[in-house]
């Protein structure tokens, strides 16, 4: 398997995952920057590491299925958060993240190749 | 992600920097820096605008008209906005969500910046009046935008520096929508 610079982006964008649970530290502040509780608190580190294990494999549809299942746990987030399910346990900043990462992993794992010219 | 490969160039002047210059990846990383911790400030913002009552965004709001900043916009939130609130609360629910998920990837960031700035301009105009707010809280965030705007801020450890490679070939072989995308990058 070669890797690329999209391989790269993947694995710093599954690591910035896995690195999200410093959140968890912070969730009894007023400034809790990110929700981070709960079944997040396996989410994070979870989908991360299969972006990571798809970046450093080269393997594309890894790092797609890391997005999509980011992607999924933001979606399901939005809908609940402010209700009384709430089955990942955060709020809109857990959403807001969820998504980041999912539409990050999204992009690196479809973009093409391309021929690098600087 | 990737540092940028078509900033421009500090040197192209023809002088060469100084040891006491910044080099272009210590200039990316601080940019990088400034792009990641604006995306904080809006991912941490949108956790306290809970649905489905919005009742913390709902009093912030209401500042525009309590005390107002501009009297058009007063009127605006008063007569529009706050009679249709929840479709608005979930507009800036939605919108800010994006700020930071856009603002963090590096991904169209130059459109985000815009964005960024006009949202800013709307809370400005809504709270700046307010008892015991910092005006300059919100310049600074208007200038935040700005800064990440003008230094096109994705370019550097972002995915836009990352794509444009990409992008540029396609508007080549005449790819709109890759056009479109260079120049909101």
């Amino acid at each position: 398997m070669t890797r690329d610079r999209f391989d790269r982006a993947a694995i710093v964008l599954g690591g910035g995952a896995v690195l999200s649970l410093v959140f968890a530290l912070t969730t009894s502040s007023n400034n809790n920057f990110v929700k981070v509780q709960g079944v997040a608190l396996l989410i994070f580190p979870l989908f991360g590491l299969v972006a990571v294990l798809g970046g450093l494999t080269g393997r594309r549809p890894v790092v797609l299925a890391s997005g999509v299942l980011f992607v999924l746990s933001g979606v399901l987030q939005l809908v609940q958060f402010g209700h009384s399910i709430n089955w990942i346990g955060g709020n809109g900043s857990t959403f807001a993240l969820l998504l980041a990462f999912g539409i990050g992993l999204l992009v690196v794992a479809t973009a093409k190749p391309t021929k690098v010219r600087t | 992600m990737t540092n940028a490969t078509d900033t421009a160039d500090p040197t192209a002047s023809g002088s060469a920097p100084s040891s006491t210059e910044q080099s272009p990846v210590t200039s990316g990383a601080l940019i990088a820096l400034l792009r990641l911790g604006i995306a904080m400030l809006w991912i941490e913002n949108v956790g306290w605008k809970a649905p489905p009552n919005f009742s913390s965004l709902r009093s912030f709001t209401q500042d525009a008209v309590d005390h107002p900043v501009l009297a058009p916009y007063a009127w605006l939130v008063e007569h529009v906005i706050l009679p249709n609130f929840t479709f608005f609360a979930w507009g800036v629910l939605l919108v800010e969500s994006a700020l930071g998920v856009f603002l963090l990837l590096g991904l169209a960031t130059r459109f985000w910046a815009v964005v960024g700035i006009t949202q800013s301009l709307a809370i400005t105009l809504s709270v700046l009046n307010a008892p015991h707010e910092w005006e300059w809280s919100y310049y600074l965030m208007i200038l935040a935008h700005v800064a990440i705007l003008c230094t096109a801020a994705g370019r550097s450890f972002g995915l836009d520096g990352l794509l444009r490679p990409r992008w540029r070939e396609s508007a080549e072989v005449g790819g709109k929508a890759s056009r479109l995308l260079l120049r909101v990058s």
